[in-house]
């Protein structure tokens, strides 16, 4: 029981870290991207790379991942971003699917569809994390750092301009911003964070497959941030924790086939989301039909 | 030969490709909903007629099932979903968020009913004839070749004469003014839904018996969609048109050089290369802002 809640504690943060990372540029900067798990799953691969050939510590891998997840979402957001949000949803999209196949051929780095196995534990200042018990400690501790950064910037001059573009990009380049210059910034701050938590993922795990970073993955993350309240800084936390918890409280209910509880679980939060938009586009945090947060 | 072999290949996918995307694109361009769900109509559509046909109904009873699907679909979720939203002023985004989530439930559900695996609609129709010396042609690709010429002759002819085709023009082009006219832009709005939702049937219908059928390939579906709507420039149903054939071609004559899971690579390599040379696509009118 106890090893049970420890592993749901880390995912919950891990998952809590990517919620809350999506939210920064979708609840503040209104870039709705579908290529979330891609960060995720360079971060991971990145720095699993630099753990298994060069040094498991933390203060390779991480800058690493981080390096990795900034310069590929640069790639995409210098001219996806340019142009209107649409663009922004087709080319995270295309990059989602082109990238799925990309960590299934690429077998040097990634290892194919089988993926990667033995990763080594985390590395910190000489001191190897392995245990869930003192793993729990580091994910917690990377949530709330994540959080702090997240909060800081969002009630910066950074964070005012990126609400001003999102309430209304003319005016916000009327003021004189640079709307994609602030909207790019956003993005690559967002993805680097997020490799942080493939990091994290790979070595709690020591084992990552293509499996975990595909489309299912990014709408997961999304339905967490829309669900909890997109906009809100507990909502992603919130979501997180509602959505992992799902399947084990399906699992309870006896009358649900046990063998399609992943296919429930999409069902509710795709319905979740659809509802949510109809009666509380804010979700469950936000203001009921307020107009900030999760509307424009 | 595997060139021309490859260009038949590609017009029978680009007119599937095209027809499915004009869909997506007529409705996006009059009503400015991004209906993402677009889609799961492809999956009901095609799930439908692979029912009706296995149960031994028949093709004609599939086909109208399928029809009767799809139409049902986009009017249900245009009045129920849609509407709802756009009373408070819903934004790209809740909308967005909400055609999402049904296209995720609709996946799920068929998942649930015929298993997530592929299944393939079995006609006569898909077996090759060799036309030449090692040139292989299936009756299906000329079925969607003469499809995409019906489909768009009637739509083209719809657009310009009809007094309805008109008012569907003329509400993507000023909503508000419409309105001043005298004419109902929810009622123009759901024959939008109507036609983007029939052009996907015939797409629906002959990817079952030649690519096969899955329940997570609406999200296929729509990268093709929005890609040949950005890439043919939004707001034009021909741009849209010229773009699919030019995916569906680019997709199968790459195969002359890469391997075929590269195939949606090649697709987003297009995607990419005029999202920064040309944003406004081939036949777009203004700039993209």
């Amino acid at each position: 029981m106890e090893a049970y809640l420890l592993n749901l504690v880390i995912l919950i943060s891990i998952y809590s870290i990517l919620a809350s990372t999506l939210n920064f540029i979708m609840g503040y900067a209104g870039i709705y991207s579908l290529a979330h798990a891609v960060f995720f799953g360079v971060g991971a691969y990145a720095g699993t790379f630099v753990a298994t050939h060069f040094s498991a510590s933390i203060f390779f891998t991480l800058p690493a991942a981080m390096i990795a997840g900034a310069v590929l979402s640069l790639i995409l957001a210098l001219p996806a971003l340019r142009v209107r949000g649409e663009y922004f949803v087709a080319a995270s999209l295309g990059l989602q699917v082109l990238a799925v196949t990309i960590f299934s051929e690429w077998k040097s780095v990634t290892g194919g569809i089988g993926g990667l196995i033995g990763i080594p534990p985390l590395d910190i200042a000489g001191f190897e994390v392995f245990k869930p018990n003192q793993f729990v400690f580091v994910t917690v501790v990377g949530l709330i750092i994540v959080l702090f950064i997240i909060n800081r910037l969002v009630h910066s001059s950074f964070g005012r301009s990126l609400r001003a573009i999102r309430d209304s990009e003319s005016a916000a380049a009327a003021f004189g911003k640079n709307v994609p210059l602030i909207k790019t910034i956003s993005v690559v701050i967002s993805s680097a964070l997020t490799a942080v938590a493939g990091v994290m993922y790979a070595s709690y795990l020591s084992f990552i497959n293509v499996e975990s970073f595909t489309l299912d993955t990014s709408v997961l993350i999304m339905a967490m941030v829309i669900i909890g309240g997109t906009g809100t800084q507990a909502g992603p936390i919130i979501g997180a924790a509602l959505l992992l918890l799902l399947p084990s409280l399906i699992s309870y209910l006896d009358f649900l086939p046990q063998t399609e509880i992943g296919s429930i679980q999409q069902i509710i939060y795709g319905l979740g989301m659809a509802l949510l938009m109809i009666y509380r586009p804010g979700g469950i945090v936000g203001l009921k039909k307020q107009s900030g947060g999760g509307k424009k | 030969m595997l060139a021309l072999q490859l260009t038949i290949t590609g017009l029978q996918t680009g007119a599937l490709y095209a027809l499915t995307a004009v869909g997506f694109s007529l409705i996006f361009g009059s009503t400015r909903i991004f209906h993402f769900a677009h889609g799961a109509t492809f999956i009901i559509a095609a799930y439908l007629f692979y029912f009706v046909n296995v149960s031994g109904y028949g093709v004609v009873l599939g086909i109208a099932a399928a029809t009767a699907g799809a139409i049902a679909f986009g009017l249900l979720l245009n009045r129920f979903v849609y509407v709802p939203i756009q009373r408070d002023e819903g934004s790209f985004f809740t909308v967005f968020v909400a055609s999402f989530g049904i296209g995720i439930v609709i996946q799920n559900i068929v998942g649930m009913i015929f298993g997530r695996g592929f299944v393939t609609v079995q006609t006569p129709l898909s077996f090759s004839v060799e036309l030449m010396d090692g040139l292989y042609v299936s009756p299906l690709a000329w079925i969607s070749m003469l499809c995409a010429v019906v489909f768009f002759g009637i739509l083209w002819c719809f657009l310009r004469y009809s007094n309805l085709g008109l008012s569907l023009r003329a509400l993507a082009d000023n909503p508000e003014l419409v309105k001043a006219f005298g004419l109902n832009p929810r009622y123009i709005s759901a024959c939008a839904f109507t036609i983007g939702s029939i052009l996907v049937v015939p797409a629906a219908i002959i990817s079952g018996a030649t690519s096969g059928l899955n329940p997570a390939m609406g999200h296929h579906v729509m990268l093709i969609s929005l890609a040949a709507t950005i890439v043919g420039g939004i707001g034009s149903v021909a741009g849209t048109l010229l773009a699919g054939l030019a995916l569906g071609l680019a997709e199968s004559l790459a195969l002359l050089y890469v391997d075929s899971q590269w195939t949606e690579a090649v697709t987003f390599a297009i995607l990419f290369l005029f999202i920064i040379v040309r944003p406004s696509g081939l036949l777009g009118r203004s700039a993209a802002h």
